[in-house]
């Protein structure tokens, strides 16, 4: 069954994938850790399951690309998928959301669907953040979660590619999984890589070698607009890293930057001063949950952030973009995060 | 572009480097220049700050951007077909009067006084829109009293960002107070009478013509819409090529620095009452075509009505901020002994636009 509804979405955000394309080499090379290496173990969910939603829509360029697991065998994915399904979740109804612009996975999902009558195809517009739990629930299943729930306690079990690959390979076929794929890219990098990485194995190991030797770069996992930042980078490799982008420290003063945006952007550079407000509504335009950011800004400017509360503020799902447009560089997601602590301590 | 530049870069930047640290030990000369130099190295070099908190990547888009693409605009809008029916010995005039008063005098000035980090590019725009909004014939030096006034007042109100209404059309407003003649009667029809060194300091009032709002007020005289459009007719210095500055206006538009739902409800509404008022009174009212090309209205639904820090910043409360500029707009020129309503009816719709903002604010999230 396939369900392809043209305003399937969201109102807002913003398409990273055309905006800064990445390109990644093929090479998928493996990395051991020095250690005895963790072990992926997937813990069925203690409440009743009634939708699985497989997430084949990345919307960052630096996150892992859809034919680094599919490989091309997406019928042969969908079966096992339909393994896991019938063993642990009978009762549930599977439902994949793929990006609409990779032809060739979806006409062989779409192919598959028309003789299973257990899952949906939803093919979604990629742009970001799709991917996020809330929206991804929104858009496919119209239930509404609150940002940080669970959201197994509405029945709802959302996985990635890899991790039902990893589920199969672990449960159905009794292998020890000890390493996942993740993608390497940013402009700290000598290249853009996926790679193949033992869990346990030091950021440090994985970076050797691959930085660019001149400049600063900073280190981020899981992508710049939504992830953290490491300082250490002794920490090791866990499951729930996707990716790790490292980023040139552009902390000086480069002329005539209208003329090289190429070479500015996906730095961490401000790329603008910082000014007051000036209305121009580019956050709430942007924002996938139908928030006004700036009310928030002017709440917290005039020392009162428990008025924030009062616009829908825990509808935010902190996906980053308003502070990422903002054209006078405005700590928009801070501030919210700040009003939120506030809600917190009471 | 980019090889051109590139054997320079080094010197320019270096030395850009020396005066800085030069300006930064030395208190005195920061004091003085500081805000000089900073707007002047803002142009030329990106910002050295670093993003310290989530998300760690920006977009290449700030307000510097947002400002240069309504100087872009507003030069296609209006200086180039100004330039063409008014002749440039009047507009350059002007512009340099009016940039050199208003930006380099007294924001500078104010810059110093007031201990600013550095003077705003929103200067730019409100003094490119000064001599726009005055009569072709206006002498230089209201051209410069204008432009000081509307700088100095945006600045008392707390600069860019805490500005209550548009600067440029309140020191329009307080010259018609002060010089009314000089505002009733200087338009002239384009491509008469050079201005000469005379007319610079008295203005050139052997050529004045009644503007098209005037003629139709005193004797319901319709002047020709095409006319109107491609901006033979009198008016402002700035508002007569309607062509031209719908063009730019729509461009600014496409690349969303207006918001489509200010010009759309202005014009909108303009033509819904005009359409209204000419059905239920006949010919004692402006025809709708007539009302939506003639005066300012097409330059201040597009540059003026916009200008994002006086309207609201909800998007449904701009509809009735825009719908309340037409109102009051066609009210003034149908009902009134005024010919012309566009800068009231902004000044008011923009004191109002707090109250519809937390009205509208309040309805949105039941507060």
């Amino acid at each position: 069954m396939l369900k392809e509804k043209e305003n399937i979405g969201f109102k807002g955000g913003f398409n990273l994938l055309d905006t800064h394309p990445l390109r990644f080499c093929n090479i998928i090379e493996r990395i051991s850790s020095d250690g005895i290496p963790e072990v992926f173990k997937f813990r069925v969910p203690d409440q009743k399951i009634q939708h699985v939603i497989v997430n084949l829509c990345p919307t960052e360029p630096w996150a892992l690309p859809n034919w680094v697991i599919l490989e091309h065998k997406t019928a042969a994915f969908l079966n096992k998928l339909k393994e896991i399904k019938t063993r642990y979740f009978p009762e549930a109804k599977c439902y994949i959301a793929i990006n609409k612009k990779e032809d060739e996975p979806v006409s062989a999902v779409k192919d598959y669907a028309c003789n299973a009558e257990w899952m949906k195809v939803f093919a979604v517009d990629a742009k970001y953040p799709q991917d996020d739990p809330v929206i991804l629930s929104k858009v496919v299943l119209d239930i509404e979660m609150d940002f940080g729930q669970d959201t197994t306690t509405q029945g709802v079990l959302i996985l990635d590619a890899q991790t039902v690959l990893a589920i199969y390979e672990n449960c159905m076929l009794g292998n020890k999984v000890d390493s996942r794929f993740i993608a390497l890219s940013g402009t700290g990098l000598k290249e853009n890589e996926i790679i193949n990485v033992q869990l346990g194995t030091s950021l440090e190991k994985i970076l050797r070698n691959r930085i660019k030797e001149s400049g600063k770069y900073r280190v981020f996992v899981n992508g710049p607009l939504h992830g953290r930042e490491i300082t250490d980078l002794s920490q090791k490799m866990d499951w729930s890293i996707n990716n790790v982008v490292v980023l040139e420290e552009l902390d000086q003063k480069v002329m005539f930057p209208m003329f090289k945006s190429d070479e500015l952007v996906l730095t961490t550079n401000m790329l603008g001063e910082l000014r007051r407000c000036v209305y121009c509504n580019f956050c709430d335009d942007i924002c996938p949950v139908d928030l006004e950011p700036a009310l928030y800004y002017h709440s917290y400017k005039r020392g009162e952030k428990h008025k924030a509360r009062l616009y829908n503020l825990a509808k935010c799902i902190e996906c980053g973009l308003c502070s990422f447009i903002c054209p006078s560089k405005l700590e928009l997601l801070q501030i919210i995060k700040e009003c939120k602590a506030l809600d917190k301590q009471k | 572009m980019k090889k051109l530049i590139k054997p320079i870069e080094p010197i320019i930047g270096k030395s850009l480097d020396r005066v800085e640290s030069f300006i930064h030990t030395h208190p005195k000369v920061n004091f003085l220049f500081g805000a000089i130099f900073g707007a002047f190295d803002g142009l030329l070099r990106s910002a050295k700050e670093t993003t310290q908190t989530q998300p760690f990547i920006r977009n290449n888009y700030d307000v510097k951007r947002f400002m240069g693409a309504v100087l872009v605009a507003l030069v296609i809008g209006w200086v180039l077909p100004a330039t063409y029916f008014f002749g440039w010995q009047c507009v350059v005039s002007k512009l340099l009067v009016s940039f050199i008063i208003g930006v380099f005098v007294v924001d500078v000035l104010w810059a110093i006084i007031a201990r600013e980090d550095h003077i705003s590019e929103g200067g730019f725009v409100s003094c490119l829109l000064i001599p726009a909004i005055l009569p072709p014939q206006s002498p230089l030096w209201l051209v410069g009293l204008g432009a000081a006034l509307a700088i100095l007042f945006r600045n008392v109100l707390g600069g860019v960002g805490n500005n209550l209404v548009n600067p440029a059309l309140f020191s329009r407003l307080f010259l018609t107070i002060c010089f009314p003649s000089l505002l009733v009667t200087g338009y002239q029809m384009p491509f008469v009478g050079m201005p000469d060194l005379h007319s610079f300091r008295y203005g050139l009032d052997a050529v004045t013509h009644a503007t098209p709002l005037t003629a139709f007020k005193t004797n319901g005289e319709v002047t020709s819409y095409l006319s109107l459009l491609v901006g033979t007719s009198g008016g402002s210095l700035g508002e007569t090529c309607r062509l031209a500055l719908i063009l730019s206006g729509l461009w600014l538009i496409k690349i969303k620095v207006v918001n489509w739902r200010l010009p759309v409800s202005y014009l909108g509404s303009v033509l819904l009452l005009s359409v209204f008022f000419s059905l239920l009174m006949g010919k004692t009212v402006a025809p709708p075509i007539f009302h939506l090309l003639s005066g300012g209205l097409i330059l201040a639904a597009f540059f003026m009505a916009t200008d994002p820090i006086t309207t609201t910043y909800n998007q449904a409360a701009k509809w009735i901020y825009g719908a309340g500029c037409g109102l009051i707009t066609v009210l003034i020129r149908d009902f009134t002994t005024l010919p012309e309503g566009v800068m009231y009816s902004i000044l008011l719709m923009n004191l109002l636009a707090i109250p519809i903002q937390s009205l509208m604010v309040k309805i949105k999230y039941r507060i």
